[in-house]
């Protein structure tokens, strides 16, 4: 069983040590945006059991990180947000870390901060990284460092994105209802209960190992190897169970080469871990948006165009959150039949926090904005919301004008299935009926749909995974996976297509996904591709490995191997089910004989789809999943409390392959769904997070949740592991779009912006009245 | 900073440490005696996920001085290995699979002890209600009430 | 700047309040459950001595003294909200109790500890004024052990400050036994159940007699640097049959009179809108109550 067990003996990055550790610290700034004038780390240095006292004048060799390379690990002249790395500390313990960190003494020069995103487009904004001076000698050797320089920028957009396609005004002149509405998304961020942590050491050999929570480790490994300037193949990453991840490892962050850096100083390990506070403060975010969206259609409900807007506020430095759009554009322009988009988004420094990956990676802003414009359009031309997605929804084997290939597409079925399951149409109707009653407590249900990639994402140049399997002489078989396990239970999913290829009990397979010196190369968890990707792998060295002990078994009881079958442990006779001997006497026959070679060797490697072209146009992923979720929500007009009552969902998941996992994500994606829509916000105000703690920030709690009726709609898409397609993002998309169609079902009131605090809603109510 | 000696029970061994006194009795279950069970999630009582059981009563153990552990029985996460309840709970939560990233869990099955000692027999809200204290980020807290509940209602596989 | 260097525990009151005294500088431990965080959060600096009373026989149990029922510092939030004596003549305390932070919290926290904490927004804070409770205040004088009591508003100075005495401990909460036909009820405004520090609070408490409210009390919580009563709002109904019309002037009355801060839990005028719609239906679920 691979199953994690909750005896308290899974040992989580934070319950590590190595032998001779040192603990490190970081010293963050005070400041909003300022330019470092001097840094006294004298007395510092100077108290007992400290180790190493680092600034950036002490790592000369460091190299900006980050998706635009914009963000050095120690701060050299500037800090740009309240949590920027100014020095770090290595001790004998936490305690004196600490206490190294109250003696540094810092002069800053404050700047003029950057809160608004609109403030940083206008003409006189101060700039957030201008361009280094010349080339001056501090610079000279990035400049020289082979694409990984740290150039600065002119003006404060950190990244735009645009995409057209028809004529979106002559899509408006066919249209008899036009809306355009600006939508306001907020702060959130992932609240791993595992606080970010990692080891670093260096061998007597120079070789880095490190035990760390990334999510893409193949891929960071090269990536530490540019900032450190060092050999890849000198660097190992081993990844301990991780304590949550929802896409916040999907980056490196200014603590981990830190790290590295104490480990160098020092010569000794050094184990680094935040607190939450600290994880509150120095760990990415959701990307906020400003979306305004314009979407029209025609009195018969079709849809004719849609125009977006979006401004991204990037924060101080760029991670995966700025590339958002990536998605965002997908939904827009693919979720539902529209002929004419155009598409734009500028994503803008500003000295707040900075936001990375989050589950559904921009998927959630946009199908707020885009399935509230859908309900508000049905409404204007006379018809329920279900029948008007149902007359724009997607078919199977449609390709989109921006060149997404639905293979498989159950987006019909999840409409018909949630809206049915719910009872939608005649709630709805009854809830508008009761809205201008008295009475306090009023009720209100609301549906969304969403896409995403359910089949690998053509982020990169490729989307591969590969797999080794051996098998032991006692019919055991370690399947080694590139793929990581990050909680979303892939390592049982694996291993239970592994199974289901050799007739094994699950008990038999052994999952090793750990090590980047076992493991083979994968690109990494995200963009809910493990099952398919990984799964695909595995099953290719599983049929490799069949083929093998069937053709042995054949040979050795003199039968045709093709009517022979693996079933429980045993080799059958296919028709009959005769047990012709055991696996594990076959397996030790095998062993010690020639030749046996009981280690396969497979790679997976997203079917050839087209990447896309530089104007977004192409295929992203080899599958995609479709998803309905049906929101029932109790408002109090005395108060603006809503309360969730019960989620409906129909997700397209390809076909079930574990119920019980599958339910696991879907449930566990809906509540975080339900703390983007209700309850969580971080506070951000002049660069500064007003509530970084869970006293302040709110998760969901157990008594909070919904009822929850889940039902799976299986497409059996073609290429998929056994027809399956990735799941792990889709659940937490819909769920603030159907909340805001839920509670306008039952107040008539339109709320545009998230969270919906009881505030908010009170402040829309009475507004409204 | 003063240290001070104190003698108390961990999970059913006599126990002999010196810490200092502001020191929490999470710190010392995890950096002096060595169980790693017991998480660290938030430090303020928000989380649960450092819940034992002093004298048979859980609480937050983050927000417990470890000094007061003195003359007292501590149970943890591991201690459960040799209480039949405790076991039943840990089976449970496997099979109902409640646990993914596994970081809340030893605070949630030590918290559903005390849920099952204090009423064996909880309705559904009851066991919400009962583990109020204790986040999950991966879970949306579904499948753990489903195996608390299974062990409520007798009906474990 | 004084560091943490001692540490004691004493066995009986009159060690403790020795012990007070001959010390001068001393931090209080009881439940823990508010000094550890604020202690780490760098809000409260630990004073030379560490003194833990939870090993003090007087400042546990909860018993009934003549008219009063007196509740033990230590007193846990759980042993209160299981207590028969609590159960049948303080049903708002249990009712207050089951908002209080979280099963584990309520496990450890105590009573004294909630009081001496004085935090604006203090979950036992609001019903214990409303019940008209005391504090009992224990210090040594000329050699003996000397008890004070002090009515509940008059303790409260600010967040976190109370007029409990150097060398002086809290030892007990008392409260009068309510007479017959006292209704009461606590209003926690959260969008949870529990584990929820409050935007606002409210407790009314009062006689219900012949459709009559008298001997009217009322409190807020998290509207003011410390718990306060709504005197306005007990004018409004004092000696009044509680119907639509005095409700509602109650309500308006109660709005007037808070004046609360804006913070990350609330802007004030959320809180006065609040504070106006709960104190509402609170007194209207009070005048169907019988």
């Amino acid at each position: 069983m691979r199953r994690k067990r909750p005896g308290g003996k899974t040992r989580h990055i934070q319950d590590l040590d190595v032998q001779g550790q040192l603990y490190g610290k970081i010293l963050r700034s005070t400041r909003v945006h300022a330019k470092i004038k001097r840094i006294d780390t004298s007395k510092a240095k100077a108290l007992s059991g400290v180790h190493a006292v680092i600034t950036a004048a002490d790592v000369p060799y460091q190299r900006p990180i980050g998706v635009a390379k914009d963000h050095f690990p120690l701060k050299t002249d500037r800090v740009r947000s309240l949590r920027d790395e100014i020095a770090a500390v290595a001790a004998e313990t936490e305690a004196i870390a600490e206490a190294a960190l109250k003696l540094i003494r810092v002069e800053y020069e404050d700047l003029p901060i950057l809160a608004d995103p609109n403030d940083s487009l206008k003409p006189d904004a101060p700039l957030i990284h201008p361009e280094p001076h010349g080339a001056t000698a501090k610079h000279d050797h990035l400049k020289q460092a082979q694409g990984i320089a740290y150039l600065g920028k002119p003006d404060n957009v950190a990244m735009t994105f645009d995409y057209a396609q028809g004529d979106v005004a002559a899509g408006e002149r066919e249209s008899d209802v036009v809306f355009e509405d600006t939508f306001h998304l907020h702060y959130v961020t992932h609240c791993c209960m595992g606080v970010s942590g990692i080891i670093a050491e260096f061998d007597s050999s120079g070789n880095l190992l490190m035990y760390s929570n990334t999510q893409v480790p193949f891929l960071h490994k090269r990536e530490f190897a540019e900032i450190l300037n060092m050999d890849p193949a000198r660097i190992r990453i081993i990844q301990p169970p991780i304590g949550g991840g929802f896409g916040s490892k999907l980056d490196i962050y200014p603590f981990e080469p830190i790290t590295v850096f104490l480990a160098k100083a020092t010569g000794r390990p050094v184990k680094l871990v935040f607190t939450r506070e600290e994880e509150f403060l120095a760990s990415p975010t959701r990307q906020p948006v400003i979306l305004t969206l314009r979407s029209g259609c025609k009195k018969d409900g079709t849809l004719t165009f849609r125009t977006v807007n979006t401004l991204h506020d990037n924060g101080a430095y760029t991670s995966w959150g700025a590339t958002t759009p990536f998605v965002m554009m997908q939904t827009i322009s693919s979720l539902y039949r529209v002929p004419h988009c155009l598409y734009h988004t500028k994503a803008v420094y500003t000295n707040n926090p900075y936001a990375g990956s989050f589950r559904g990676y921009g998927n959630l802003q946009a199908t707020f904005a885009v399935e509230q414009h859908m309900d508000m359009m049905a409404e204007a031309v006379g018809m329920d919301p279900l029948a008007f997605r149902l007359k724009n929804a997607q078919d199977p084997g449609e390709v989109t004008p921006q060149g997404m290939h639905f293979k498989s597409c159950g987006l019909k079925e999840c409409l018909t299935t949630a809206a049915e399951a719910s009872g939608f149409l005649a709630k709805s109707t009854a809830n508008a009926a009761e809205r201008g009653k008295p009475g306090r407590f009023k009720r209100g249900i609301g549906i969304a749909s969403m896409l995403h990639v359910g089949g690998g994402a053509k982020i990169y140049p490729s989307d591969g995974c590969g797999t080794i399997l051996k098998m032991d002489d006692f019919g055991s078989v370690t399947l080694i996976t590139g793929a990581s396990e990050i909680g979303q239970g892939s390592e049982t999913v694996l291993a239970q297509l592994v199974c289901e290829e050799l007739g094994l009990p699950i008990s038999a397979v052994r999952v090793v996904n750990n090590d980047t010196e076992i493991t083979p190369w994968d690109v990494g968890v995200h963009a809910s591709r493990t099952t398919f990707i990984a799964g695909n792998s595995a099953i290719g060295a599983a049929k490799k490995a069949r083929g093998k002990i069937l053709a042995a078994a054949g040979k050795m009881a003199d039968l045709n191997p093709d009517a022979l079958d693996l079933r429980g442990g045993h080799i059958v006779e296919t028709k009959s089910g005769k047990v012709v001997m055991t696996l594990a006497k076959l397996l030790r026959q095998l062993h010690f004989s020639d030749k046996a070679e009981l280690v396969m060797t497979s790679f997976y490697y997203e079917p050839p789809s087209k990447h896309q072209d530089k104007h977004f146009k192409g295929d992203v992923s080899a599958a995609y999943a479709w998803a309905t979720q049906v929101v029932e929500v109790e408002v109090d007009t005395d108060t603006g409390i809503v309360r969730l009552l019960k989620v409906t969902g129909a997700h397209d998941v390809g076909r079930v392959l574990n119920r019980l996992g599958l339910e696991g994500q879907i449930e566990g994606g809906i509540v975080m769904g339900q703390g983007y829509a209700l309850t969580e916000e971080l506070m951000v105000e002049n660069g500064v997070v007003r509530n970084p703690g869970f006293r302040d920030y709110k998760l969901v709690t157990a008594p909070e949740i919904p009822e929850m009726d889940v039902r799976f709609i299986e497409t059996m898409d073609g290429e998929g592991p056994q027809g399956a397609k990735g799941v792990g993002e889709a659940p937490a998309i819909c769920i603030a779009a159907a909340t805001a169609n839920a509670i306008c079902n039952a107040t008539g009131v339109r709320i545009m912006a998230l969270p919906f605090t009881p505030e908010k809603v009170y402040r829309a109510l009475k507004q409204h009245h | 900073m003063s240290q001070q000696a104190i003698n108390f029970t961990l999970n059913g061994v006599p126990t002999r440490v010196s810490v200092p006194v502001d020191m929490s009795a999470l710190e010392m279950i995890r950096n002096v005696t060595g169980l790693t069970g017991t998480k660290y999630g938030c430090g303020e009582g928000e989380c649960g996920a450092c819940t034992i059981l002093l004298d048979g009563v859980s609480l937050n153990s983050c927000l417990l001085f470890a000094v007061e552990c003195d003359g007292r029985q501590v149970t943890t996460i591991e201690g459960l290995a040799s209480d039949p309840l405790g076991l039943r709970i840990e089976k449970a939560f496997v099979e109902a699979g409640a646990v993914q990233c596994g970081f809340c869990t030893p605070g949630m099955v030590v918290q559903a002890r005390q849920l099952l000692q204090d009423n064996p027999h909880p309705t559904r809200e009851e066991i919400q209600r009962g583990i109020e204290g204790n986040l999950c980020r991966c879970t949306g807290y579904v499948k753990i009430i489903d195996a608390i509940e299974a062990i409520a209602v007798g009906k474990e596989s | 700047m004084t560091a943490l260097d001692n540490y004691v525990a004493p066995t009986s009151l009159e060690e403790a309040v020795e012990q007070l005294l001959e010390l001068g500088e001393v931090t209080i431990l009881a439940g823990g459950t508010d000094l550890m965080p604020q202690a780490n959060a760098g809000r409260v600096k630990f004073k030379r001595t560490l003194m833990n009373i939870r090993r003090i026989p007087e400042l546990r149990g909860i018993a009934r003294e003549g008219d009063e029922i007196r509740i033990g510092a230590l007193a846990t939030i759980s042993e209160i909200m299981a207590h028969p004596l609590v159960r049948e003549h303080l049903p708002l305390l249990v009712s207050a109790g089951d908002h209080f932070a979280s099963n584990q919290i309520r496990n450890a926290g105590t009573l004294g500890g909630n009081v001496c904490n004085a935090s604006p927004a203090g979950d036992t804070l609001v019903p214990l004024m409303v019940l008209g409770a005391s504090v009992e205040l224990a210090s040594m004088l000329d050699d003996k052990l000397y008890r004070r009591t002090m009515h509940l508003p008059e303790f409260f100075v600010g967040p976190g400050k109370t007029r409990l005495a150097t060398a002086e401990l809290l030892a007990a909460v008392r409260i009068p036994v309510p007479p017959q036909g006292f209704v009461a009820r606590f209003h926690k405004f959260g969008t949870r159940p529990a584990l929820d520090i409050s935007a606002i609070s409210i407790g009314v408490g009062g006689v219900l007699k012949n459709g009559m409210f008298t001997d009217v009390r009322v409190a807020f919580g998290a509207v003011a640097p410390t718990p306060v009563c709504g005197c306005a709002t007990e004018e409004a109904l004092e000696g009044k049959k509680l119907d639509a019309a005095t409700i509602a002037a109650a309500a308006v009355a109660a709005r007037d009179e808070v004046h609360p801060i804006s913070d990350v839990r609330a802007s004030d005028w959320y809180r006065k809108e609040m504070i106006h719609n709960m104190t509402k239906r609170i007194l209207e679920d009070v005048s169907t109550s019988h």
